[in-house]
């Protein structure tokens, strides 16, 4: 019996070590403590205690606070491990807001590697610092953010009228009035989200006119109108975090809209991105992307090769730089919309939401680039990708000179059912005006050619399609497709395009060629073929209405 | 209205003695046979508690040696009481729905207060519970106390095997992570292997068992929501319940089979009584206190003299104690050194290569890679039928209760361990090496891959083993002790091989570093 009262002894005393143990490390043992207890503020040692920020609104109790407890409520100025420091400024006070609902993570661990998120197979975690701005887009979506020249341009306008001389934005420039009272002009860094005066120019003017002497008189002039546009453009996109502006003029530059959805708008070629920065990285495929196993490195190494990420992806490798990468990461982090109680949907996104309010600007140069500029190229000029039919160039000379206003309308309204080009007058697309706009823009790109005017019916030609049959398949099949189903050049036997196109651009077409692609000029010959005759063309023409009709 | 004032001051009076005696007469009422001093008042406090009533009120010093039992009923019975205590504290963060179950997981790891700490005890103590039941089942094999009265006891005990693996295999699931999600899958087509054979014979279309076993197993065709409820239910409310149920019956029927085995010249064979064991109070010679006409059998103690007995309380009830308690120290501190797994969310797209089962079903798995049907319904179901029928072919006497007891004994059961270790090792050697009837004759019919593979050799090699022996030693009992033996060390072969040594796609590799990378 001692022999098993000895094991009951010792077990029983192991049991309650290994629960002290236990206790110890579970409640005492915690780094949080150890950080706590080496802080010190104005009156003192701090008192030691779990801290936290809780935001009932947001569903959110951030214990993050018990290391960073300069951060915490309350808390300034601690002195002690480099962990204490107090945020720096912001709009929104981590004491209120809380830590992770910008920055995510795992508010309720008190561990690092939990709370991080640093953890294998954790869902959300922190957004890595160089992203940071990206947790913006939790709540916020910045409006009318043009392309990214646009976006230089604007920026470099602001500089070269040396705003800042009186104006403070992003914590540069601004002057403080001699004796007091502020600085001269008001801060502008989130004019975009809070609004302005919209005739602030006439009023500087009218300023700067009254008075004789002084800062007025000396620093404000006329500003012609271009600059002026570019700096409401500046103005609007002012909205707290440039770098997240940055990113998303960089997604609006290289036409990913054309195929994606973001917000409702965009083609449906690939997934909807409206949320695709809360990507689960435990579901993702992380076989062939180098690093650290992390949502900014997938996406990155997904920007660079998308078929080799995510095994038969129908996205092309765009040829982005590495810049543009680093943008375009932070933007789609960005896209980690959170469902807000109503009260709490800031201005901007409530805009979006229940009023259809543009995230990109309306201007034809950023509409062309944030759509069309992923398949058609920022030129206009067409693309092809390896593995993927041509894209047609739309904005040469001799395609514009012969397409009106009224085809190329017609043509983004319905789009090429068949082929990748979708329609845009629809929910998802583009309202009228927009499309007017992307219209003017090809013009303007296309060195302003402007259609000859068609004195002709419509449809005129009256040849014989059979002898159209032979001459197609002869000169055209090659190209075409001896169905017209396209190929090297683009479809023929489409519905849409041959309702909207009339017979004389049909002809014109086939006779000039379009310069810059593999299309020749039929009406002269080359050396391996006669010039074809206004009668052959016009049977040619007779051929190809005959699909019009046919399935 | 006139009362009598005197008698009511009598109510008030007898009312405040009955207040203030109230504390008292609870303790009584609750410890009703007094201060446990005696041996007398011991033995009533034991036979008046519900609880302590499972145990003899004394119990033989034979059954007190380390050696016994070496405690394993005991340490079985803790582990399953430390996972019911820490299973019924996670139900309360528990969410049994496919993606609340996996967040509330990790809730429960990340967030909830020792939270992980209870998480890594309840998986330890189902791993210990699984490692003591099968050790226990061992135990009771070699001291043969499976024979005759006790052969209703050991299949009693087999239904708790079955039960236990039971509970922790559908424990399994509930995270719902892909290490879950793909041992389920496995277990799921396991449970659908039938349908190799009747495949074979072209029976499908109109019998087919197995996909009936996989559709009760899953409630749909694939492991989703239907499937997770039933694991959960089964693993929360039918198993436990079954459970306890089998075990108040194997409990009890360890009273009615005249307590623990024990060899007939135990008295004998036990050292002289020590001054802290003392005979029991009445030492008649004659005593028979059994109740002749219900009870058959004979009690062990008919017709003996001063018996080797001592109280139950203090001594059996120490014993037991200190098991408990010790198999609290290894799950306690097994959790503080190592966690529960948790991988990423179960996603049926991308399969886990390798998917493993459980460890305690890797040995099956690896026997299902050359036929799901032999590995994971046959072979586990020659070897049930061959343990529940081992009492009713082993009636022989000589040796119970003693380690390796019988004829042949302990140089047979010592000899048999090389053999059943190299025969397995050898025939697994031999299909890594040089592979199997599938690789030499791809066409060849599924049926005789079914008949003929590693597992059933291996089957077939360890029963003509155990012919021979029975041939030998003239002996049932020597033939159970090679086959027993020889099944427990192939299983640890496989378990090791499947465990260690097999990667994705279940090629052999001699370490994980090995693995081809992706």
């Amino acid at each position: 019996m001692n022999k098993n009262k000895h094991l009951l002894l010792w077990s029983s005393v192991g049991v309650f070590l290994l629960l002290v143990v236990a206790a110890w490390s579970e409640n005492s043992n915690k780094e949080w403590r150890r950080i706590q207890k080496s802080a010190s503020n104005a009156e003192g040692a701090l008192d030691i205690h779990l801290r936290q920020v809780v935001n009932t609104n947001l569903n959110s109790a951030d214990r993050c606070v018990s290391c960073h407890a300069g951060m915490a409520p309350g808390e300034s100025e601690l002195k002690g491990h480099a962990i204490l420091a107090a945020h720096k400024p912001v709009v929104h006070q981590p004491a209120d807001y809380g830590c992770t609902i910008c920055h995510g993570g795992q508010g309720r661990a008190t561990d690092k590697a939990d709370a991080h998120g640093d953890v294998h197979f954790w869902p959300q975690p922190m957004l890595p610092m160089k992203y940071s701005n990206a947790g913006c887009g939790t709540c916020h979506t910045p409006l009318n953010v043009p392309n990214s020249d646009k976006l230089a341009s604007a920026q470099q306008a602001f500089e070269r009228l040396d705003c800042l001389a009186c104006h403070r934005v992003g914590g540069r420039g601004g002057t403080l009035r001699p004796g007091g009272g502020g600085l001269e002009g008001p801060d502008l860094s989130n004019v975009g989200f809070k609004g302005y005066d919209i005739a602030w120019y006439d009023k500087h003017l009218a300023k700067a006119t009254a008075v004789t002497e002084g800062p007025w008189k000396a620093s404000f002039g006329a500003i012609d109108d271009v600059q002026r546009q570019a700096l409401t453009t500046w103005l609007n996109t002012r909205v707290g975090s440039s770098k997240l502006v940055e990113a998303k003029a960089a997604f609006h530059s290289v036409g990913c809209m054309g195929c994606h959805k973001v917000s409702g708008v965009g083609g449906d070629a690939g997934p909807d991105l409206s949320r695709a920065g809360e990507k689960d990285p435990g579901l993702l495929d992380f076989k062939a992307v180098p690093g650290e196993r992390n949502l900014s490195n997938w996406l990155k190494e997904h920007f660079r090769s998308p078929v080799a990420t995510v095994p038969g992806s129908q996205m092309p490798a765009m040829g982005l730089s590495e810049a543009q990468i680093d943008l375009l990461t932070m933007y789609v982090l960005s896209l980690r919309r959170r469902d807000l109680p109503g009260s709490f949907l800031p201005k901007d996104r409530v805009q979006v939401l229940r009023f259809g309010a543009r995230e990109f600007a309306t201007d034809g140069a950023t509409i062309f680039s944030a759509i069309c500029a992923g398949c058609h190229g920022a030129d206009g000029k067409g693309r092809r990708y390896p593995g993927t039919q041509a894209f047609p160039s739309i904005a040469g000379q001799d395609f514009l000179s012969l397409a009106t206003d009224e085809f190329i309308t017609e043509t983004i309204q319905q789009g090429r059912p068949g082929r990748k080009m979708p329609g845009w007058a629809n929910e998802a697309g583009l309202k009228p005006e927009e499309i007017q706009k992307v219209v003017a823009y090809l013009r303007q790109l296309g060195g302003n050619t402007a259609t000859k005017p068609e004195t002709t019916a419509p449809r005129w030609v009256k040849g014989d399609a059979n002898v159209g049959q032979r001459l197609f398949a002869a000169n055209c099949a090659g190209c075409h497709g001896a169905k017209g189903e396209g190929g090297e050049g683009p479809a023929l036997n489409n519905k849409i395009l041959l309702a909207t196109a009339t017979d004389t651009f049909l002809i014109e077409t086939i006779k000039a060629g379009r310069r810059g692609t593999a299309m020749q000029g039929f009406e002269s010959p080359s050396p391996t073929r006669a010039a074809l005759a206004a009668r052959e063309l016009e049977s040619i023409v007779s051929f190809i209405r005959t699909w019009e009709t046919k399935k | 209205m006139s009362t009598p004032i005197t008698q009511e001051h009598a109510a008030l009076q007898t009312f405040r003695e009955n207040l203030l005696a109230a504390p008292r007469r609870l303790l009584d009422a609750t410890f009703r046979s007094g201060k446990p001093t005696t041996d007398r008042t011991r033995s009533t406090f034991v036979f008046g508690n519900v609880f302590l009533h499972l145990h003899a009120v004394r119990t033989h010093r034979w059954n007190l040696r380390w050696t016994t039992t070496m405690g394993l009923g005991i340490a079985s019975t803790a582990a399953f009481l430390i996972t019911l205590i820490t299973g019924v504290l996670l139900m309360f963060y528990y969410k049994p729905y496919p993606d609340a179950a996996y967040d509330s997981i990790k809730d429960i790891h990340f967030v909830v207060p020792t939270g992980r700490f209870i998480r890594n005890i309840h998986r330890w103590a189902a791993n210990v519970m699984v490692v003591a039941v099968l050790l226990h089942m061992a135990r009771t094999f070699y001291t043969g106390a499976y024979r005759k009265p006790r052969e209703f006891n050991w299949l009693i005990g087999m239904g708790l095997l079955v039960t236990t693996l039971g509970l922790s295999f559908t424990g399994y699931l509930l995270p719902w992570d892909q290490l879950a999600y793909w041992a389920i899958t496995i277990g799921a087509n396991i449970a659908q292997s039938p349908r190799e054979v009747t495949d074979a014979l072209n029976l499908t279309d109109n019998f087919d068992p197995g996909g009936f076993q996989r559709l009760l197993l899953l409630g749909s065709d694939v492991v989703g929501d239907e499937a997770l409820i039933r694991f959960y239910l089964l693993h929360v409310m039918i198993l436990p319940l079954a459970l306890v149920m089998l075990m108040a019956v194997h409990f009890w029927r360890i009273r009615k089979d005249g307590g623990m085995v024990r060899p007939v010249d135990a008295d004998q064979r036990l050292a002289p009584r020590s001054g802290e064991t003392y005979p029991v109070f009445t030492e008649a010679p004659q005593k028979t206190y059994q109740l002749a006409a219900i009870v058959k059998g004979k009690t062990g103690v008919v017709g003996r003299g001063p018996e080797n007995t001592v109280p139950s309380m203090p001594h059996l009830f120490y014993a037991e104690l200190a098991v408990l308690m010790l198999t609290v120290l290894i799950c306690v501190a097994l959790s503080l050194v190592s966690d529960a797994p948790l991988k990423e969310l179960a996603n049926p797209a991308v399969p886990e290569n390798p998917a493993k089962a459980p460890w305690y079903f890797l040995g099956l798995q690896e026997m299902v890679a050359f036929s799901a049907f032999m590995g994971g319904i046959g072979i586990p179901g020659i070897v049930l039928v061959g343990l529940g029928l081992i009492p009713f072919l082993d009636r022989e006497e000589k040796g119970t209760g003693d380690w390796f007891g019988g004829p042949g004994g302990w140089p047979l059961v010592r000899r048999t361990i090389p053999f059943g270790f190299g025969i397995a090792i050898l025939i697994e050697a031999y299909v890594i090496r040089f592979g199997w009837l599938r690789e030499w004759f791809p066409s060849i019919p599924q049926l005789v891959i079914t008949l003929i593979n590693p597992g059933t050799l291996l089957t077939l090699a360890y029963a003509l083993y155990s012919v021979w022996l029975v041939r030998r030693h003239n002996s049932t009992r020597a033939g159970a002790l090679g086959l027993f033996t020889c099944f427990l060390c192939g299983f640890i072969v496989l378990t090791i091989i499947g465990t260690y040594f097999r990667g994705p796609n279940w090629v052999f590799y001699w370490s994980p570093a090995d693995w081809p990378k992706h």
